[in-house]
């Protein structure tokens, strides 16, 4: 990858005149490859930390190598935590949530944005407040009200309250996208008498992938690691996520900390897969060339 | 154009089911909390209305304004560094070689949850093994601070892991809204001779207002009510050096068993986002802005 | 195209029925008589697995011998788990069975009504089972609503190996515990080590000042009267301070947490470590320490302060949790039965099989221990009284303030009058 970078940077070094540019392109690779360095290390970090014992975890430097690396951390985990089962459970709701929540975020910013009625702003109001309310001063009436709708100890609490809570967050991703779409293609759709949820639908939707994209990323690495909801809605071991797998190495006076280290590394693989693949779509969502100006 | 456009029943159609759930799972639990607070309840016997009483106290707790003015330090510092990232949005969106891979390792660290986040900072700032210390001594300072017990540093080695925790989010919602700009634009602006400062100043930053004014909101709100790292690396100690207003209001309530007071500290921590919020969207305001309405 | 939108409306339905199909279907006592009990527990399976083990096993027995009750375990994180306790006492929805702590953080829920007394375990099933003066831990205005399975007290820990090599005895007295003190540090060893950010690991150290200096009641009665102004209690915090201005603790103790500070005696760069009897099992049997390191392990008494009133037989500890049962619970008497055979099992089983010691009596003779742990268990038989952890005494606001102030007394924060002024305050504010 330096090898690259570098003969990136000397074709156009090459192509460049002054000398000055030569050196500012050169000091800003160097800085660039600076923060990646910094950037990657708590993740050499997080696997060392996962093949270390209790003990090596706070005696020896953070990224001194384990003495004898502890694989069977990973196995421990892997037989004595639940994880396979927490691991879907992880799945399922992060990927409820995030779909419910993109797609009933997306009808509100463009009913707000786009669409005109009186409430409006109003309405839009409603969400924004909603990001400023502590999600710790909600649990008691919350847990009663689930109560209540026999939602206690089933997906439906964790689905419903993640995605709730992060559509204000997720529409206000939005609102500045939609906000800088061009109106001429909605003029455009509407004379050839095209229908609102058509142009929402085939096109307004495919315009905004990349917000989409993002607003994806965001909430599932939010729901990936929540877990105050799971701890105070789910008891039913069966149910719960892998943010509460890694609570169950936390003992009363002591911890397992290679058990919670191997635990955090598993839980890290598949959203960094995700991730790796969907943020390739921030930039894919323009090249399908949607958005012609 | 104008009918279509404000069709009643697509309108609740597509906003509808969004307000619903948050006025149920939100809005309703805030107001019974804003109850709570006017209540003397240890969150198990039964409530005794005592009317304003705790909020009269909340003015005269000297802890809390401590905690509040920590919060609004925070909230200053997380706006300030968002022209930070902006800058490494626009490296990362300019079209240099490997602009794809730096961003994906750029933002690598954002998947981390809070848990390993604390970890990680809590090895670095050790008094005496931390990486930090064993730098500073190697360098020839004899006696380096010892980080997070130290009342004069503790805020400010706080700040440093959560700015880092969110710096990815921000890049993220930069570099997407910059790639969403049409790239016609910016071609159309180099044929008529415009370097790449001026294209920076005078077109991408025009663009992306909404979006900068999104993130400054969402960097103060959510720097008002955060909580994580805090909680976890000093739990607002030593003494309440390092306490915040959620973390404060987390200790009285779930700690301190003292429900009534922390549902009054919740409520006022709400009021105080929502000033903020007006305050920002006033000075932010542009004659040229996009209404919404 | 509406249909495109009613298509879409239809899949995220079929999404939350999916969804909701998955989930957890509870049969609401369906099955004749069964009978279901609700138990949360606070030893998850990877941070306490022994206890965890044990509470399965004993839970297995019961089942078999009582074929129509179904015992429901819930497992959380210890923090979690008085969370959730509170959000499920907030709504009224205890489990049957569960695990309290005592006094401070038991009260509130006996004011609220939400526990059940157990006084007549006590007269009857278990009657004489418990160490002399465990269970008035968990009693208010006289009456039990908590039987107490763990017991602790906390001696100062140290390494032999340390010792030896600077020719040092175990101090008996505070001015030879000073001069061990002196010695290490001018070797360049840190002498204890602290976990400052957990308050309460803090205040063991405190505790024990008071203790010896005050006597062994100063401290009950100072907490019960809510009346922190007797000179003794202030002397105390400055001996305190005293012990911080001769480094006698490790660097920046105040924001380190009890793991991070106990690893530094673990690896011996610090010689002496106070902390409860729930730590015996990694100084004896725990394959992941290193042997010598075990070999090497000992413990001494808090030394006595010449002049003070205090004698060296008094510990600070106590016992640690206790099992409720809900006052709403709709099986209250097969919910006690069920208390009272886990407390008696676990009495039976948890110091051999858990490493915890339990507040009902053990027959040293009869198990199979470690040295340390049988010293220690006679320790505790022997003792003339063990003092309750000052947070556990407290009630939770004070209890939390007490955390914080005896933060701000070893960080010097505060002066030796304030603290004991601050401790006065919050104590009379009731809360």
């Amino acid at each position: 990858m330096k090898v690259a970078l570098e003969t990136g940077v000397h074709r156009k070094v090459a192509t460049s005149r002054t000398a000055a540019r030569k050196i500012g392109s050169a000091v800003l690779y160097i800085v660039l490859i600076a923060i990646a360095i910094l950037q990657l290390l708590p993740l050499v970090w997080l696997l060392f930390f996962s093949l270390k014992n209790s003990q090596e975890i706070f005696d020896l430097a953070p990224f001194a190598l384990p003495r004898h690396p502890k694989w069977e951390n990973y196995s421990d985990v892997w037989s004595s935590g639940n994880i396979d089962r927490y691991f879907i459970n992880s799945v399922v709701v992060t990927l409820g949530s995030v779909v419910l929540t993109i797609l009933l975020a997306s009808f509100v910013t463009y009913a707000v944005t786009r669409m005109r009625w009186k409430l409006s702003s109003f309405v839009l109001g409603i969400f924004m407040l909603g990001m400023m309310i502590p999600v710790h001063s909600t649990l008691i009436p919350l847990y009663n009200l689930y109560e209540k709708l026999d939602f206690i100890n089933k997906y439906h609490s964790l689905i419903v309250s993640y995605t709730a809570f992060n559509l204000p967050i997720t529409i206000m991703i939005m609102l500045g996208f939609y906000a800088v779409l061009p109106k001429e293609v909605e003029e455009a759709a509407i004379m050839d008498g095209c229908s609102i949820n058509r142009l929402f639908f085939q096109i307004i939707l495919p315009m905004t992938m990349s917000v989409m994209m993002t607003a994806a990323i965001i909430n599932m690495i939010y729901n990936w690691n929540e877990f105050i909801f799971v701890n105070t809605f789910i008891s039913s071991d069966s149910l719960k996520t892998l943010t509460v797998g890694v609570q169950n190495f936390i003992g009363q006076y002591q911890a397992n900390w290679g058990a919670i280290g191997a635990t955090l590394m598993i839980s890290i693989l598949p959203i960094m897969v995700v991730f790796l693949l969907l943020s390739n779509r921030i930039v894919e969502g323009l090249a399908a060339g949607s958005v012609k100006g | 154009m104008d009918k279509v456009m404000s069709n009643k029943w697509i309108i609740a159609l597509y906003v509808l089911p969004s307000i619903i759930l948050i006025m149920a799972v939100i809005y309703v639990p805030i107001v019974l909390t804003g109850y709570y607070g006017l209540m003397d309840w240890d969150g198990v016997s039964s409530m005794k209305f005592i009317g304003l009483d705790n909020y009269v106290a909340l003015f005269k707790d000297h802890a809390f304004w401590e905690s509040v003015g920590h919060s609004f330090l925070f909230a200053l510092l997380s706006t300030l560094s968002l022209a930070v990232y902006l800058i490494v949005a626009m490296v990362l969106a300019g079209n240099i070689k490997g602009a794809n891979l730096f961003r994906k390792i750029y933002l690598l660290p954002m998947l981390l949850s809070s848990v390993a986040i604390a970890q990680l900072w809590m090895k670095v700032y050790h008094p005496t093994s931390g990486i930090l210390n064993t730098t500073l001594v190697s360098l020839g300072f004899s006696d380096p601070p010892a980080w997070l017990s130290d009342t004069k540093y503790v805020l400010g080695a706080l700040f440093v892991p959560i700015l880092w925790q969110y710096a990815g989010f921000y890049i993220l919602i930069y570099y997407a809204a910059l790639k969403n700009i049409p790239n016609t634009l910016v071609e159309a602006a180099l044929i008529d001779g415009a370097t790449h400062r001026q294209i920076a100043y005078r077109i991408k930053l025009p663009l992306i207002t909404e979006v900068i004014k999104v993130t400054i909101v969402l960097s103060v709100v959510g720097s008002l009510k955060y909580f994580d790292l805090i909680y976890v690396m000093t739990g607002g100690g030593p003494n309440g050096a390092s306490d915040v207003m959620a973390s404060y209001m987390y200790q009285r309530a779930f700690k301190g068993f003292d429900f009534g007071y922390g549902s009054a500290i919740g409520f006022f921590l709400l009021i105080i986002c929502l000033a903020a919020t007006w305050i920002i969207r006033k000075l932010t305001a542009t004659k040229d802005s996009i209404q919404y309405s | 195209m509406k249909r495109k939108a009613i298509a879409v409306w239809a899949l995220m339905l079929a999404l939350v029925m999916v969804v909701s199909a998955c989930g957890d279907k509870k049969d609401s006592g369906s099955g004749g008589d069964k009978v279901t009990i609700k138990l949360m527990s606070q030893w998850p399976e990877g941070g306490a697995k022994q206890q965890y083990n044990l509470v399965n096993e004993i839970i297995a027995s019961y089942e078999e011998e009582n074929p129509n009750v179904k015992i429901d375990l819930e497992v959380l994180e210890t923090n979690q788990y008085k969370d959730k306790l509170k959000v499920l006492s907030g709504s009224n929805s205890l489990p049957d069975v569960g695990f309290a702590w005592a006094a401070g953080f038991l009260e509130p829920y006996v004011k609220g009504n939400q526990f059940a007394t157990l006084d007549d375990l006590l007269q009857g099933d278990l009657k004489d089972q418990f160490v002399a003066g465990t269970t008035e831990a968990y009693a208010v205005d006289g009456k039990t609503y908590s039987l107490p399975v763990e017991l602790n007290i906390v001696p100062i820990y140290y390494n032999k190996e340390i010792f030896a090599k600077y020719n040092l005895q175990v101090p008996q007295t505070y001015d030879e515990f000073k001069n061990v003190i002196q010695t290490l540090r001018d070797n360049g060893v840190t002498p204890i080590t602290l976990g400052g950010k957990d308050g309460w690991t803090g205040s063991f150290w405190y505790m024990y000042l008071v203790d010896r200096l005050g006597g062994a009641d100063l401290l009950d009665k100072a907490i019960a009267s809510n009346d922190f102004s007797d000179p003794n209690l202030i002397e105390a915090a400055k001996m305190a301070q005293e012990l911080v201005d001769m480094n006698a603790f490790n660097k920046g103790f105040n924001g380190l947490s009890n793991d991070e500070a106990k690893s530094e005696f673990y690896n011996g760069k610090a010689a002496m470590y106070a902390m409860g009897t729930w730590e015996v099992p990694n100084l004896t049997t725990n394959e992941d320490i290193p042997q010598e390191f075990r070999d090497n392990a000992g413990y001494f008494r808090f030394p006595t302060i010449s002049g003070g009133q205090g004698t060296s037989d008094t510990w600070v500890g106590g016992v640690g949790v206790g099992l409720f049962v809900s006052e709403s619970s709709k099986v209250k008497e097969e919910a006690k039965k069920f208390v009272s055979y886990f407390v008696k099992k676990w009495g039976e089983k948890s110091v051999t099989e858990a490493g915890v010691i339990p507040a009902t009596k053990v027959d040293t003779s009869k198990v199979k221990l470690p040295q340390m742990f049988i010293d220690l268990l006679n320790e505790l038989s022997s003792a003339k009284k063990v003092t309750l952890y000052a947070d556990v005494q407290m009630k939770p606001v004070a209890s939390e303030e007490h955390h914080k102030l005896i933060q701000a007394l070893l960080g010097k924060e505060v002066t030796p009058e304030q603290f004991a002024k601050q401790t006065d305050d919050t104590l009379k504010a009731g809360k």
